[in-house]
């Protein structure tokens, strides 16, 4: 039997309403919007981190779902998998190219740890994809990422049963990046319809057990009577108020509405995941974790479209040509100093305490050559700071911080999230938090470091 | 140690000097020292060239050939010295430690630093995007090494903006009397208030230019003066410290970013050589390090003019100024003769000797005796005290 053992969300911290978007677009309609330094990776790896804790060394497989991967001939799982420091014997597999691809990895998942093989597997869901330019208001796309840790032992959840309708008709599908789509009433009656008839001629034995029916697709509300008459009651139908939110978000919307369900406290849940066929899984003994809802109502927004852009790299508002550069790093440098730079894996005076984020030979303060290893907390409070106002960064002034680290270790580092100035409320005392941001390297490759945000 | 002596300074205009070159630059300082120490070039025993970036200049200056090309100064041990912005003045505690070894009988100094070829953002700016550690310092400009030790010095000692301000307007003051300085245009505290904003709290005018400029010393053994033709000002004390690195201070618990340790340590080397206890009430004038408006101020409480968290009562009662208990900056400072890196730490020096020699001009400190430079390196990593003085004591 397998289990979801916990859960982690990743949202990016800005929204934009869709009447700013357009003035067609309606106010209570927002989309979860990237900064310019977060990206799949990032979001991927704030959800990993919510989702597992510290238990690294459980870890034996790493899924990576996304119908939007930022890499080819490189496993999202495996580059995840080494941000967080798990060891390098696990198995890691990427699901790429459909928004069904969370829930394939979810069943192979529930497979691999059933077949007793496999004991812990960390499976992360992450989409970050934008609209074309001037098509944001017609097109639902929002971002984010959520992980899920799937085990042989109990906990959030208990995965049932799980299994697949096979189906050789999409009703839209890319070929060649072109998009294709059937005529909408073909598809509806020899595509969706007749799709759905099936799975739900296959779970209508489900009917009284099940308290929520979620059905992830954008046709979900043709559906309505099919399973009406299969003996399901309306309100056994979960609400989507995920897209309204936050905006669909590709290949994590099928487990963000599975988790909302599970907060909502629906104790019985039947999900079914439909692209070109369906996954189908039976989740029962639901337990919350509060996390979701949390995280839904904390947001900043993104007031004009000009910024929004600016967000996306589109236009280059700065006349110097150094504003618009992104910041060059070194990816051999990075692999080499991962465990300091990205795990936060700092030294420890044996003899004073002290505690230093970079390597050093001698403590400064009492001259020991006696250090151990230690964990560095990713909070800490304002030391010192300023703004700077002539360096190239997409919002300047970009604020730079010194922090001290809650339990020791000091380092000094970019604020982000910030869009307009006179709204950072940053000062010496300021508690922040540490979160993973990219910067490129001659805006080809991103590398990963820690940048600051403040808490609230 | 033996005494050494200053015996020839030569000093360029300093400015964007775009119809000099890095050579026409050495020749220009370098032939003035000569003739003021009335030796021919090739009495030179060895000579030091500092230029702190090549690389961000016109890729001159990479090694000591680039000081013997411009003069025909051939066949002598030449080396190019390089450590931060205190290159000019590491440049002068290697001549004169080789005069003291005993290596040759006269020495030259010579710092110089070509940067306006390029463009500002084109120099030091972009060292600080594309080069070094991706995590560590991303994000500051030089003035913004600077800003962080502003901020936390208004947070402890309730220093205030203005009191950082008054340094630049003090120092605009005096390089309006210096021919040789890069701006001579006096200002009002308003006016570098409303300047634009470097980094928090630092304004543009808080700020030094880049600069192009060389200046020279030349230097003997105390015992090898000649009275009948030289008028030499005497190296009491050098100290140089390297105290901290690039990135450690930003990553360093014990650091209060109130004080650089380097300046005290360095400090401390000099006075001890020079013999002084009470430098407030032995000194006459002081050259400092004044490449952004809070490094003066910082620097009276580690050269011990004042105590901890007083350095604003010193800019408050004018007592750094021209005519005050001891003038601070009378060249006009980095701030007003602007910075060409490698000629900064040497450029000091021939301020100082101008002074003791009685020879300064306008900005003449009246009956000067003693007077100290003080040149730092890196975010206040690096730093170099020389104490000089007329009578060789």
């Amino acid at each position: 039997m397998s289990y979801i053992k916990s859960y982690g969300v990743a949202f990016p911290s800005f929204r934009i309403d869709d009447n700013v978007l357009h003035y067609i677009g309606k106010k209570s309609q927002s989309k979860a919007i990237c900064f310019s330094d977060e990206d799949l990776i990032t979001l991927a790896y704030e959800s990993s981190i919510e989702c597992v804790k510290t238990q690294y060394s459980s870890i034996d497989a790493v899924f990576f779902a996304t119908n939007s991967p930022v890499f080819q001939n490189r496993y999202h799982s495996a580059y995840i998998a080494d941000l967080l420091g798990i060891n390098n014997n696990a198995l890691y597999l990427d699901f790429i190219g459909t928004n069904r691809c969370s829930t394939d990895a979810l069943m192979i998942a529930d497979q691999f740890v059933n077949s007793g093989k496999y004991k812990n597997i960390l499976l992360v869901a992450a989409d970050v994809k934008y609209a074309e330019i001037g098509d944001e208001i017609f097109s639902s796309s929002g971002h984010a990422a959520i992980a899920v840790h799937i085990s042989n032992e109990t906990g959030i959840a208990k995965i049932d049963e799980c299994f697949n309708v096979g189906s050789s008709i999409s009703e839209e599908f890319i070929y060649k990046n072109n998009e294709l789509k059937y005529d909408p009433r073909y598809i509806r009656e020899i595509g969706f319809k007749k799709n759905i008839e099936e799975v739900v001629d296959k779970i209508k034995k489900y009917n009284e057990s099940c308290q929520k029916v979620i059905l992830n697709s954008k046709y979900s509300k043709l559906a309505g009577n099919l399973f009406i008459k299969s003996g399901f009651k309306e309100q056994q139908f979960a609400v989507d108020t995920i897209s309204r939110n936050i905006g669909n978000v590709g290949s994590s919307h099928v487990f963000l509405q599975l988790i909302q369900e599970i907060e909502n406290g629906t104790n019985s849940i039947l999900l079914i995941d439909y692209t070109n066929g369906s996954n189908v899984i039976l989740i029962n003994n639901c337990k919350s974790l509060g996390i979701l809802k949390r995280k839904i109502e904390d947001y900043k927004k993104i007031e004009s479209y000009q910024d929004y852009l600016k967000l996306r790299k589109v236009g280059n508002f700065n006349s110097s040509k150094y504003k618009s550069k992104e910041i060059f790093s070194s990816e051999m440098m990075n692999d080499r100093e991962k465990s300091a730079f990205i795990r936060l894996i700092g030294i420890k005076c044996k003899n004073c305490g002290t505690c230093y984020f970079i390597k050093t030979e001698k403590c400064k303060k009492c001259k020991s050559q006696h250090f151990e290893t230690v964990k560095l907390s990713r909070t800490g409070q304002v030391y010192s700071f300023t703004r700077e106002h002539y360096f190239p960064v997409a919002f300047p002034p970009v604020t730079m911080l010194v922090i001290d680290l809650d339990g020791g270790g000091r380092v000094t580092l970019q604020q982000t999230d910030c869009i307009s100035p006179e709204n950072n409320k940053i000062e010496i005392g300021s508690k922040v938090r540490l979160v993973l941001r990219k910067m490129i390297e001659q805006d080809y490759k991103p590398n990963y470091f820690f940048k600051a945000v403040v808490i609230e | 140690m033996k005494d050494i002596a200053v015996i020839g300074i030569g000093v360029t205009k300093f400015g964007e000097l775009f119809n000099m070159s890095y050579d026409d630059l050495v020749r220009d300082a370098a032939n003035q020292a000569i003739n003021d120490a009335r030796i021919n070039t090739d009495e030179i025993g060895a000579a030091w060239l500092s230029t702190a970036f090549p690389e961000i200049g016109v890729y001159k200056g990479r090694s000591g050939m680039d000081l013997s090309e411009p003069l025909c100064m051939y066949n002598i041990p030449v080396t190019r010295v390089s450590n931060f912005c205190a290159s000019g003045a590491d440049a002068i505690r290697n001549a004169v430690n080789s005069l003291r070894a005993g290596e040759c009988d006269v020495v030259m100094a010579l710092g110089v630093e070509k940067l306006r070829d390029r463009q500002p953002q084109d120099s030091i700016v972009k060292m600080m995007v594309e080069y070094g550690h991706p995590f560590l310092q991303k994000g500051f400009t030089a003035a913004g090494t600077f800003s962080i030790y502003a901020k936390r010095m208004m947070h402890e000692f309730s220093l205030k903006q203005e009191d950082i301000a008054e340094i630049s307007v003090k120092n605009h003051y005096h390089g309006s009397l210096n021919e040789k300085a890069h701006h001579r245009k006096s200002c009002t505290l308003a006016e570098v208030m409303s300047s634009p904003m470097v980094a928090d709290p630092l304004t543009v005018m808080d700020s030094c230019p880049t600069t192009d400029g060389a200046a020279c010393v030349i230097m003997v053994r105390a015992e090898d003066v000649d009275k009948s033709k030289h008028n030499p000002i005497f190296i009491k004390g050098i100290g140089l410290s390297v105290s901290t690195g690039w990135d450690l201070p930003f990553f360093d618990p014990n650091h209060d970013f109130l004080s650089f340790e380097a300046t005290r340590t360095a400090a401390q080397m000099a006075y001890k050589q020079a013999l002084i206890s009470k430098p407030i009430e032995e000194l006459d004038l002081i050259e400092v390090h004044d490449c952004f408006s809070i490094v003066e101020l910082l620097t009276y409480e580690d050269l011990g003019l004042c105590k901890k968290g007083e350095a604003k009562d010193m800019i408050r009662g004018k007592e750094t100024q021209l005519g005050g208990k001891i003038p601070v900056n009378v060249s006009g400072g980095l701030l007003s003769c602007g910075h060409p890196v490698g000629a900064t730490g040497i450029r000091m020096v021939t301020e100082v000797v101008n002074h003791l020699r009685n020879n300064a001009g306008k900005r003449q400190v009246n009956g000067a005796k003693r007077g100290l430079t003080h040149n730092i390196g890196g975010p206040g990593a690096i730093a170099s005290v020389i104490i000089l003085s007329n009578e060789n004591y």
